[in-house]
Parts: C-alpha cells; sequence; structure tokens
C-alpha cells in the first residue's frame, strides 16, 4: 500500500491520466491538423526540408484555385446529393419503420433482410449497378446517384427509426386515433413530432455516410456529377504540387462534418453504433 | 339510421402502403444487381466477349485457380486481424481513461470522434501527406526518435506498407470502438463493480466476471460491425496505395474493382461477387451464434 | 335509448381468448364502470368499444348504430387514457383543443370550447404550459379536459386514476363524479379497484375470466352477490368465508355453532356449504340481540386501528375472520367475549358450483 494519503495518491493519478488522455488527443487530432496546415501552406512551405510545423502566414491561395478551377463545385454535387437522398430516405425510412413496429408488417423475416442489406458489401453489387445505370441512362446524373444514396441508406434509417418509434407509448396514437385522426394523421401529427429527435440524429448520420461515400461515386459519375470525395483521387497520382489541392478539398469536405458532429454530441452513440446503446 | 361508410377497410392496407415504396428501391438496389449477378456469373461475358450462352460453373471453377484472388482474401484477412483487435484493446483501454471523472473530458472526446467522422477517402489522403518520405512529418519524426535520418518509403517499400495501412485504419477507427465502449461501460451497473471491489476482487476479475458481461452485447456488435467495413475495405487503401506496390495490398473489394472495371471481366466479376457474399453469410453467420447475440 | 349496446361479443389473441360473449347494453346518460381482477377482459372490452381492437365475432352498437367495423375516428367517442396520453410537444391548450382540430371543428368553437372545459376543470391557469411542467393530477385534469371538450356520444375512461397517488386519486374520484353529475354524458369507466367502482358507478359490470359475472346497481351488488367470486371482490375488508353444514333453520359451523339464517327454513338439512358473513355486520354483543342476529363466543386474536373503526382478527368455526368494529368498544387481544352477527346480510354458497343459494 502506498504511503501517500488518499487525496494525494487521488490527485497524482488523475494528472497522470490527464497527461495521457492529452497525447491520445495530440496524436489522433495532429492528421487533421497537418491537413489543415498544408491547406493553407505556400508550395515552397509544403516541400519544405525539414517540414513546416506551423505555417507563418495563413493564406487562400490553395482554395481560390480550387474555386477558380470549379473543383470546388464538386463540394456542391456533394451537397445537393447526400442531402436530397437523406431527405428522401427518411420519409421513405421512417413510414416503412412505422409499418415495421407498429403493424409487425411482414414479421420478423423482413425487418432481418431489410438490416441484411446494411451488410451488402458495395463492391458486390456495384458491379451489376453499373450495367444497369448506363442500360438506364442514370449514370453521372443527380437522379441516379441520388436513388442509390436514398436506397443504400433506408436500411441504417429504419433500423434507426425502428428504435425511437418503439419507445413512443401506443397510447398518445390511440388517443389520437381516437380523437379523430386517420392513420396518415396519427404518422404526421404524433409519430413524426415524437421521433423529432431521433429523426434529426438520424438524418445526420444517413447525411454523413452519402456524404463520405467514395466507391458508387467512383463508379457511377464521370463529370456532371461528380463528388468530392472522387475530386480530391483526382489529384493523386500525378506531380506532388497537387498536395495543395489534396488538402484544400479535403478541408471542404471535412468542415461540414465537422459541424455537424459539434451540433450532434448527444446523439453520436447512438448514431454510430447502429442503435447498439440506447443514447 | 344509415350505417357508417367508413369501415376499418381503409386502414387495412395502409401498412402495406408505408413500407412499399422502401421495399420496392431494396428490391431494385440491393435484389436486382444480385439476380442480375448470379445470371451473368453462369455466362461468359468479358471485354471482348458478350457469349450469353450457358458456361455453367465455369467462372466459379476460374475462383479456384485464381491464385491472385486468394492473395486478395489473404490480404483483407490479415488487415482485419490485425486492426480488429487493436482498435478493440485500444478503444477499450481509452475507454476506461475516460470513464471517470476528468477536466474538460467533454472537449477531448469530441476531439478523438473526429477521425471516425471524417471520409475515409480524406483519411488515407491525409495519411498519404503524412507518410510522404521526404515532406511528411512521420519520417521527420522518426529521425528526431532515432538520431539519424530515416527515408522510409511507406506506401511503396513492401514491408513497411501494411504498418502504413494499418496504422491509418486504427486511427479512424479507435474512437468508434472508444466511443461506443465507452457509452457501455458508463451503463454497467456501479453497485456491481463496487460490490465486486469490496468482495476484493482485482480488477482483471472483475472486468472478466462482471463488466464484461455487461457489456458484451454492446461490444459484440461493435466487432461485427467493424469486421463487416474491414472485411469491404477499399477506400483507405485506395487512397493510400490503390493496391500497390504491384498487388500487393489489394485487397478482395479492389481486386473486384479491378477486374470489372479495368479488366471488364463481366461474368467473373460476378462469380466474385457471389464468393464475396457467400463467406461473407457463413462468417456473419458463425460470428452471430458464436457471439451469443441470437439464441 | 341505450348510447352502447354490446351484442355476443368475443375476441381472440392468438389461442388465447379474452372476452368470451359479452352482452352489455349501456342506457344513455349512465356511469357505467367495468371492473374485475387484471386479466378478466375488461381493458380489452373497453379498447373493443373504441376501436382499437378489432372484434373477433359480435356487435358494437354506438348511438344505435353499427360501428364493429368501424375506425376510432368514426365511432364519435371521447377516451381518456391511463397514462394520461398527452403530447408532450403540445401546450395544455392544444392538447386539449386537439380532438376538435382534427375534426375540423371551427377555431372560435374551438377556443370556447376549450377555456370551458379548462375552468370546469379548475385549469384554466393552466392553458400555457407544457405536460412535462405539470403535476400528475394537473395531468389527469388535462387528460379528462380533452375528453370532456369533445361533443361525443360515449365517453371512455380507461383506469384513468391508478397512476394517481392515494390522496390525489380521492379528489379526481369526486371530480369525475361531478362531471358526470354536471354534464350528464354517457360513460364507460373501467377500473380494478372495487372502491372507485363502488362510488362511482350507476351501475357496476363486475367481470371475471372474459365474462360478465354479475352487474347491477353497486348496493344490490354488495347486498345480493349472485356467486362467491362477487361477494369476495366488492367490499373492504373481504367478506368472510366459513365452511358449514345446512340444518333445517339456518347452519351449523364445525365447532357446533348453530346459526339460524332468517327467512332460510326451506332449506334442505345437512348438506356442505359456505357461510359468507361481511366484517362490517358484526358487531361486539350489545344488550339485547336484535332480530335475525346470532351472538357468538369468540377469542380475539389480532387488533388492527383504522381510526374510526377496528379491524379484529379471530377464530370462528374452524377459519379465521375479521369484523369490523367500532373502535370505541373493541378489546384487547387474547380476550374472551362475544359478538353479534346480523345474519340477515349473511349469504350462503354452494361449494360445487360458487353460487350464492
Amino acid at each position: 500500500m502506498s504511503a501517500l494519503p488518499f487525496h494525494r495518491r487521488h490527485a497524482t493519478r488523475l494528472a497522470m491520466r490527464y497527461l495521457v488522455a492529452l497525447i491520445l488527443v495530440v496524436i489522433f487530432v495532429f492528421p487533421v491538423y497537418w491537413l489543415f496546415i498544408i491547406s493553407f501552406k505556400t508550395p515552397d512551405e509544403i516541400f519544405a526540408f525539414p517540414p513546416v510545423w506551423y505555417p507563418n502566414s495563413i493564406q487562400f491561395a490553395n482554395y481560390a484555385v480550387l474555386f477558380k478551377d470549379g473543383d470546388a463545385a464538386t463540394v456542391g454535387n456533394s451537397l445537393i446529393l447526400a442531402s436530397v437522398s437523406t431527405f428522401f430516405a427518411m420519409i421513405l425510412g421512417t413510414i416503412a419503420a412505422y409499418s415495421l413496429v407498429r403493424f409487425k408488417t411482414g414479421g420478423e423475416n423482413l425487418a432481418v433482410w431489410i438490416i441484411s442489406q446494411r451488410m451488402m458489401p458495395p463492391v458486390a453489387i456495384v458491379f451489376p449497378l453499373f450495367l444497369l445505370y448506363v442500360w438506364m441512362g442514370w449514370v453521372d446524373t443527380y437522379f441516379g446517384l441520388i436513388l442509390l444514396y436514398t436506397a443504400f441508406s433506408l436500411p441504417y434509417v429504419i433500423w434507426m427509426m425502428r428504435g425511437y418509434i418503439e419507445d413512443i407509448p401506443l397510447e398518445l396514437e390511440e388517443s389520437a386515433l381516437v380523437d379523430g385522426c386517420t392513420r396518415w394523421e396519427v404518422l404526421w401529427k404524433v409519430v413524426l413530432p415524437m421521433a423529432r429527435s431521433g429523426l434529426f440524429a438520424t438524418a445526420v448520420f444517413t447525411f454523413i455516410f452519402a456524404w463520405n461515400d467514395f466507391l458508387f461515386a467512383l463508379v457511377l459519375t464521370r463529370t456532371e456529377v461528380t463528388t468530392y470525395t472522387v475530386q480530391v483521387t483526382h489529384y493523386f497520382g500525378g506531380q506532388s504540387n497537387f498536395w495543395a489541392k489534396i488538402a484544400a478539398m479535403s478541408v471542404l469536405g471535412t468542415i461540414p462534418v465537422f459541424f455537424t458532429v459539434a451540433i450532434m454530441q448527444r446523439y453520436l452513440v447512438r448514431g454510430i453504433s447502429m442503435g447498439a446503446v440506447k443514447g | 339510421m344509415p350505417a357508417i361508410a367508413a369501415h376499418h377497410q381503409p386502414d387495412r392496407n395502409f401498412k402495406y402502403w408505408i413500407i412499399a415504396p422502401a421495399v420496392f428501391l431494396l428490391l431494385l438496389i440491393g435484389l436486382f444487381p444480385l439476380i442480375y449477378s448470379l445470371v451473368v456469373s453462369f455466362m461468359r461475358i468479358d471485354m471482348m466477349d458478350t457469349d450469353t450462352s450457358f458456361a455453367g460453373l465455369y467462372n466459379y471453377k476460374q475462383l479456384f485457380k485464381d491464385s491472385r484472388l486468394w492473395w486478395s482474401l489473404a490480404h483483407t484477412l490479415l488487415i482485419t486481424v490485425i486492426a480488429l483487435p487493436l482498435e478493440l484493446v485500444l478503444g477499450l483501454a481509452m475507454a476506461y481513461l475516460f470513464l471517470e471523472k476528468l477536466p474538460s473530458r467533454q472537449i477531448f472526446i469530441s476531439l478523438l470522434v473526429l477521425p471516425t467522422i471524417i471520409s475515409p477517402i480524406v483519411a488515407g489522403a491525409t495519411w498519404r501527406l503524412l507518410f510522404d518520405n521526404k515532406y511528411g512529418p512521420i519520417n521527420q519524426i522518426i529521425s528526431w526518435i532515432a538520431g539519424q535520418r530515416v527515408d522510409a518509403l511507406w506506401t511503396i517499400n513492401p514491408s513497411l506498407v501494411y504498418p502504413a495501412i494499418i496504422f491509418c485504419e486504427i486511427w479512424q477507427w479507435t474512437p468508434f470502438m472508444f466511443l461506443i465502449l465507452l457509452a457501455a461501460l458508463s451503463n454497467v451497473d456501479k453497485s456491481q463493480t463496487e460490490a465486486a471491489e469490496i468482495d476484493g476482487a482485482s480488477f482483471i476479475r472483475t472486468f472478466r466476471y462482471v463488466v464484461l458481461p455487461a457489456i458484451w452485447p454492446v461490444m459484440a456488435i461493435a466487432i461485427l460491425i467493424r469486421g463487416l467495413d474491414l472485411f469491404r475495405i477499399f477506400d483507405i487503401i485506395w487512397a493510400l496505395t490503390q493496391g500497390g506496390p504491384g498487388t500487393k495490398t489489394e485487397t478482395i473489394s479492389i481486386y473486384a474493382y479491378v477486374q470489372g472495371f479495368k479488366q471488364f471481366e463481366t461474368s467473373y466479376t460476378a462469380a466474385i461477387a457471389f464468393l464475396v457474399i457467400f463467406l461473407l453469410t457463413v462468417v456473419c453467420t458463425w460470428a452471430i451464434r458464436r457471439m451469443g447475440l441470437v439464441k | 335509448m341505450s348510447d352502447l349496446k354490446i351484442t355476443n361479443l368475443h375476441k381472440h389473441y392468438g389461442a388465447f381468448h379474452a372476452v368470451k360473449g359479452i352482452d352489455l347494453d349501456v342506457p344513455s346518460g349512465e356511469f357505467t364502470v367495468l371492473v374485475g381482477p387484471s386479466g378478466c377482459g375488461k381493458s380489452t372490452l373497453l379498447r373493443t368499444i373504441a376501436g382499437l381492437e378489432e372484434a373477433s365475432s359480435g356487435t358494437v352498437e354506438i348511438g344505435g348504430e353499427d360501428v364493429t367495423w368501424a375506425r376510432p375516428r368514426d365511432r364519435n367517442i371521447a377516451m381518456v387514457f391511463q397514462n394520461y396520453a398527452l403530447y408532450p410537444y403540445l401546450n395544455v391548450k392544444d392538447n386539449i383543443a386537439f380532438g376538435l382540430r382534427s375534426r375540423k371543428v371551427p377555431e372560435a368553437e374551438v377556443e370556447k370550447r376549450v377555456s370551458r372545459a379548462a375552468e370546469m376543470l379548475g385549469i384554466g391557469h393552466l392553458l400555457k404550459r407544457f405536460p412535462r411542467e405539470l403535476s400528475g393530477g394537473q395531468r389527469q385534469r388535462v387528460a379528462i379536459g380533452r375528453a370532456i371538450v369533445r361533443d361525443a356520444i360515449l365517453y371512455l375512461f380507461d383506469e384513468p386514476l391508478s397512476n394517481l397517488d392515494a390522496q390525489l386519486r380521492d379528489d379526481m374520484r369526486v371530480e369525475i363524479k361531478r362531471l358526470h353529475q354536471e354534464l350528464g354524458r354517457t360513460m364507460v369507466y373501467v377500473t380494478h379497484d372495487q372502491i372507485e367502482a363502488m362510488t362511482l358507478a350507476d351501475r357496476i359490470v363486475l367481470l371475471r375470466d372474459g365474462l360478465i359475472e354479475q352487474q347491477g346497481a353497486p348496493l344490490d351488488l354488495f347486498e345480493r352477490p349472485k356467486t362467491r367470486f362477487v361477494a369476495g371482490f366488492l367490499g373492504s375488508p373481504k367478506m368472510n368465508f366459513i365452511p358449514a353444514t345446512t340444518t333445517e333453520t339456518g347452519v351449523a359451523l364445525s365447532d357446533g355453532t348453530r346459526l339460524d339464517v332468517p327467512g332460510r327454513s326451506g332449506l334442505k338439512a345437512g348438506q356442505a356449504v359456505v357461510l359468507g358473513l361481511r366484517p362490517q355486520y358484526i358487531a361486539m354483543a350489545g344488550q339485547s340481540l336484535a332480530p335475525g342476529h346470532a351472538r357468538v363466543p369468540v377469542t380475539i386474536e389480532l387488533v388492527q386501528p383504522t381510526g374510526s373503526r377496528v379491524q379484529a382478527t379471530m377464530p370462528l368455526g374452524g377459519a379465521t375472520i375479521i369484523a369490523e368494529l367500532a373502535a370505541h368498544d373493541v378489546s384487547r387481544p387474547g380476550e374472551r367475549t362475544e359478538i353479534d352477527i346480523d345474519m340477515t346480510r349473511a349469504v350462503i354458497i354452494d361449494p360445487q358450483n360458487e353460487q350464492v343459494i
């Protein structure tokens, strides 16, 4: 047993923990820091040896180039695709989840089938989808990508919303039915407001998944609806002077997600654990 | 008096109407490609030839002769079996670190979660910049520690490329494990761990017999989600090495992509897809049973 | 005219037969209480009336129309739920107005009716609050307000007081009774609490295992139960049951005590029966024995004061009985004394079929 009094030992322990936590934060945040720094560096600073750890001045030339060349429009594409598909996935997924919860539609089998769609490796379906899209003329269209992202988000939305809807007391819906609501009105006036925070949280994660997608966009876009993730990879492989563009483009694509997470603090765990931990 | 016209009838199909659009889309995007693949995998369609006659198990037999395919599976497995336990153990340790009160705890947690929410492509791109042999900070830091100039070619040298990939993977996904396990640990009934402590149980025993059973259901799902993600790993590798050098870091997803979109081996790619789905189903079913998620 | 008429109603949940053929007629303006132990089918019956459960067979008529297959919204009913069912995202006023607005009542009319209902319930000052800012009792008032604001034929109550503490429950009971008297509407009320049933009901419908055991005015059921179950369910403390054998003029207990039962001289002697005695109809022996009473020597074992009254436990005829005595004339435990039993109120039950003879 340590001879130190209890509160001294406690203080030492706390200091140690704090130190370790600080080191961890530095390790995990440093790469993000580096990405941001590069995006503000001049070419001389980027290719300095030894590396420049913090730039002397912040300059936006790297971003200006992206906007001048029109590359920044790919962020706009990502924004349109992710937000529109999230909108549709939320509507279709929520009503489907309601059907599963309240009416046990299709029994347990349908629910399991829907979640198993989430397990499907994208690479297993992307090729036949590509052929389907070529055949239908959907390649490199907003419609095609929105359709795909909506469908691909559905299992997640349904799974999450199922959990939130199960938490709504049945009495509230019954009361509304007796008070003169149709089933649609119950959905609209009771279920949606009751699941509001769940809807919000699920929408944010659905958005992030679509926003971060790479494989589908790589295969199914050409020039018109290229997303920022695909655009980032366009700068690979060439001369190293594309570094600034890689960094600036990545930052443009990352900032929205940072904001989102700042807002989403309290839904974070339930959202990424697919409801395994009720947050 | 007239009978009320509106019967339960309008409600009767309501439950089908509201689930129909979702099911339709899932069939279109999820099931249609599978059926299409299944049909095509029994033909011999490639870049040269669109032979739609029935070719039997030709493509499936080819799978067994294809050493590049089995290597890609081995690469995938290698990454998974190293990264997954490391993420789990690190995540658990971090969760314990942040379980009790700590000044500015919430800010730390928010910062730690950043890697998990950024796009894997951006994560890969970031590490590409970090790993650059000349201008990247990683070699610089190692040089300081080693006291001499280190010039490691992280994304090119065959013996360094896996550590690089796994490092990036762990950096991005350990926070995911951390966050879930932290939530699970916070939900453990404190009176149980305290009772074990009073009984004189060691930390290890308390963890093994009190904490682990309590957090297991959540932990198992986290392992399952991460295991599935690792099995289909694509983006990070695409950003870091594109499967190179040569085919040294080609995973099954990368290989299938190359076969489909670079070699245009339509039928063969379909067969690969089914192999992947088959393996995934078997492993998943086994894992779900084994982990006690389903009785 | 009857506002609610149920004919041969059955309800199955898979293999479970919850309601087994119920016929019920509720006249206009009557307060009917469905009461019974949990699992007796009273809630299922109410929910079937509301249209929240579908009848397996039989018919439900409300206001003279067959609504067996009608949706809840087409039944012209209002309902108060056990857990209040208030919408947390609406304030009190919007909660009360919800049903009216769903039925497209003009806004001016909504205003008028909401403020009248709120006033009636004494929640006029709470209209801008949200449910989470209210106490349990206030929430229950809002829930009741939401029902009475509607112009419905039938008002249903599903155990509305079971979540309130004892004091509040007594207050709300009075409130509901007053509302019924003021509004004169037809109400059907479900509870498992026999005191609620006795105090509120114009008529009690006592259910057991999906069937009506007995229905009638509360005092009628209390005084003239048809079965042992009814006799035992109503009244607190519960009726005492003592095994006995019939004689020409009454019954004999196992210890040889003979008790005459007035008006029951036609009984066949020697039959095994159960004698039911209400604790309220047993008193300490007075100066003279009232007609129809029997005097019995007993030893008091246990005394439980409840304030104005005392519940005394004592052995009698091989059973242990409880007598509710006046507080001032109770004896100490262990004391031998005599009690007078009002045999005109006694019930005699056939143990074979549990029917009251």
